[in-house]
């Protein structure tokens, strides 16, 4: 009897232990994140009696979705363009990057790893600043290229225009990759860092050059932080406002700045909501196409 | 105006763009409807009603940078009241967003005396949201200017009173244009592809625009607006917009990014003292005109309070001081006097039409229609599909 009740009891406190620790999280998620979701489900599916009008009315209206989606295809356009485009150059930056950190970094991993955070130390939106001067017309960047004879050049390949760099789909996917190049880095960092190097050397003794090993040893062993890097540099870049509004012009605009100006200006929460969903929807159908092709499911 | 930081001196170029962005991304964060309306009702004064409650209190939340560094302590001297000055307006909309819950709700916002810009003021009134002012304890508002008593967008008068007033037309670089401009139609110019800018403001670029196509924006409707609307998105579309932009309009400039822009008249007469080759002109077509606002939005705890202080802007001396100090047109009577009166710089000023405009350039300005509300928000909306947000 006494057993049978210790045995009850470590069973309940089995169950109970893992549910205390999740509260926090469950309660944090199900208030901020949970209710918040609901609010807006409901909005995006509501009319507003009269612009000024605070609440809208709830009414099934799935007509804000096909409006926001027909209305503004060219910012959702744009808007994944531009993140992936982003992506792909964060992956082609940031993966040397990571290897040599993790691979060749030696006694000075830490303070590279220190290096590529260093930014965050600065918000955003001043780095964001910085760029768009460093962009400017009057800027370094343009009168160097400008002394190399560089400006036509570049004008003609489309990524300066009118001899400016600013207001260019380049400067926005520029501004992209620069803010969430370390997001890329540090996932592919910790995945290569975990790869046994005798892999490659066993490679090797396989007859395998070094680019071979590479390419059948460590890159498929290093693809979960690629994913894990492509996620948290994708999804933010494909709904950031910022970079468009300061490095872009009127014609490089991005679904953020509609949700934005939807919401604060126009004061019309229905479509910003219905927008907002759109956008959270196709996130979700890219990130599952995505695993599918990397194959994460066995990888994760 | 939408992100207005009006400051001065150039010396202070930096932190106007940071403020005039900062402000943008202010209203750029994604907050729903309750919480823009959580963020109105902070620092509520204790509700007492009305005026007249005996309180030292007042809280006046106006644009960054739009008054001298001097007026609050010796307004506060002067008065004994605890005045508490606050630059938390940096867009029309934005501000909007922020209060129509509260205001909706019958609630107090928390500052006594706002600052929106004309039409706002218009919508304000329209919807039963602000006071009546006790004009009767502002003897100073005798002072008005006659041209802005019983303005459109307050017709009798009652419930605003004008905090500065400004133009709106082209300012430019000459040495980047390489010649004086004096059209709107400048700004179409296939010389200054990719380096014009235009406002997000809707009634000044429009406004402008309507102008140059032969239409009276006093009496805006959506057909006679579609000719401008089709002109400026053709603009943005063939790439001869650079970018529409608020108040950070003066960096663009200042660094070259754009030769010509649509600007208003207080920053340049301020730039212009350090930057000579940044011009401002009002079109031959004509310029638009504008006015920001004093109004006591429901709720007020201290409406007595809010007309001393009016009352104190409304004395020209201490109007003067403001004026020097923000380049814009003062709406009180008497401080070109002053300034004529006073040392070179004010003797300057006093003779500078930016700042007092001849009869012939007053003539030439315009106000923009005040819009019902379906047709506001049938502009708004083609507005900013243009603007491209």
């Amino acid at each position: 009897m006494a057993a049978d009740d210790d045995g009850d009891r470590s069973k309940r406190r089995g169950t109970w232990v893992p549910l205390g620790l999740l509260s926090p999280g469950m309660i944090w998620l199900g208030l901020f994140f949970l209710l918040p979701l609901v609010t807006l489900a409901r909005t995006s599916l509501s009319v507003k009696e009269s612009r000024f009008a605070v609440n809208a009315d709830f009414r099934w209206e799935w007509s804000n979705f096909t409006n926001a989606i027909s209305d503004y295809s060219e910012q959702f356009v744009r808007s994944f363009v531009y993140a992936g485009t982003a992506t792909l150059l964060c992956i082609a930056i940031g993966y040397p990057v990571a290897y040599v950190i993790a691979v060749r970094g030696g006694r000075f991993k830490n303070a590279l790893l220190g290096l590529v955070v260093v930014p965050f130390f600065t918000s955003f939106l001043i780095r964001t600043l910085a760029w768009a001067t460093v962009l400017s017309d009057n800027g370094p960047v343009l009168s160097m290229l400008d002394r190399l004879h560089l400006v036509g050049a570049l004008d003609s390949l489309g990524i300066a225009q009118n001899g400016g760099l600013l207001s260019t789909h380049a400067a926005v996917i520029g501004g992209l990759t620069y803010n969430f190049l370390p997001f890329m880095i540090l996932p592919i960092y910790v995945s290569l860092e975990k790869i046994d190097l005798r892999l490659t050397e066993a490679a090797k003794d396989l007859y395998n050059n070094g680019w071979q090993a590479f390419r059948r040893v460590v890159l498929p062993l290093s693809l979960p932080g690629v994913f894990a890097g492509s996620l948290l540099t994708f999804i933010p870049a494909a709904g950031d406002f910022v970079n468009a509004r300061f490095l872009g012009g009127p014609n490089n605009t991005m679904i953020g700045t509609v949700v934005q100006d939807r919401f604060l200006v126009q004061l019309d929460y229905p479509t910003a909501a219905a927008l907002s969903f759109t956008l959270m929807a196709i996130i979700t159908v890219a990130t599952l196409m995505y695993a599918r092709l990397l194959g994460t499911d066995d990888l994760v | 105006m939408t992100t207005p930081a009006r400051r001065p001196v150039s010396a202070s170029m930096t932190r106007r763009s940071l403020l005039g962005r900062m402000g943008a991304l202010a209203g750029a964060g994604l907050v729903g409807p309750t919480l823009l309306a959580a963020c109105g009702s902070d620092d509520k004064p204790v509700a007492a009603g009305g005026g007249g409650n005996g309180s030292k209190a007042l809280w006046f939340d106006n644009w960054p940078a739009y008054i001298d560094e001097e007026t609050e302590g010796l307004f506060k001297t002067a008065s004994g009241l605890d005045f508490k000055y606050t630059e938390g307006y940096n867009d029309n909309n934005e501000y909007f967003a922020k209060v129509q819950a509260d205001l909706a709700a019958g609630r107090s916002i928390g500052p006594d005396i706002i600052a929106p810009t004309y039409w706002l003021t218009a919508r304000l009134i329209q919807l039963g949201w602000v006071q009546e002012i006790p004009f009767d304890k502002i003897p100073n508002a005798k002072n008005l200017v006659p041209a802005l008593q019983n303005p459109g967008w307050d017709p009798d008068g009652k419930y605003s009173l004008p905090w500065q007033s400004g133009m709106t037309g082209i300012a430019y670089n000459i040495k980047a244009t390489g010649r004086e401009l004096k059209s709107v139609g400048d700004l179409f110019d296939p010389a200054f592809k990719g380096k014009i800018g235009m406002l997000t403001e809707m009634r000044d670029t429009v406004g402008l625009v309507m102008l140059l196509t032969g239409e009276d924006p006093a009496t805006a409707t959506a057909d006679t607006a579609e000719a401008a609307f089709v002109k400026i998105q053709d603009a943005k579309d063939g790439g001869q917009i650079r970018q529409f932009t608020g108040n950070d309009y003066m960096d663009d400039l200042a660094s070259g990014g754009f030769s010509a822009c649509i600007g208003w008249s207080g920053d340049i007469a301020q730039l212009a003292l350090d930057n000579p080759d940044l011009r401002f002109v009002i079109p031959e077509e004509g310029g638009m005109s504008w006015s920001d606002t004093m109004v006591l939005p429901n709720g007020a705890a201290n409406v007595d309070n809010a007309a001393v202080w009016m009352d104190y802007a409304y004395d020209p001396e201490n109007a003067a001081r403001i004026a020097e100090f923000v380049g814009y047109n003062s709406p009180v009577d008497g401080v070109q006097e002053i300034f004529a009166a006073g040392d070179d710089f004010q003797k300057s000023l006093a003779e500078s039409p930016l700042l007092f405009p001849d009869a012939d350039t007053i003539a030439r300005l315009n106000v923009f229609a005040s819009l019902d509300e379906d047709t506001e928000a049938a502009f708004d909306e083609r507005f900013s599909s243009i603007v491209g947000a």
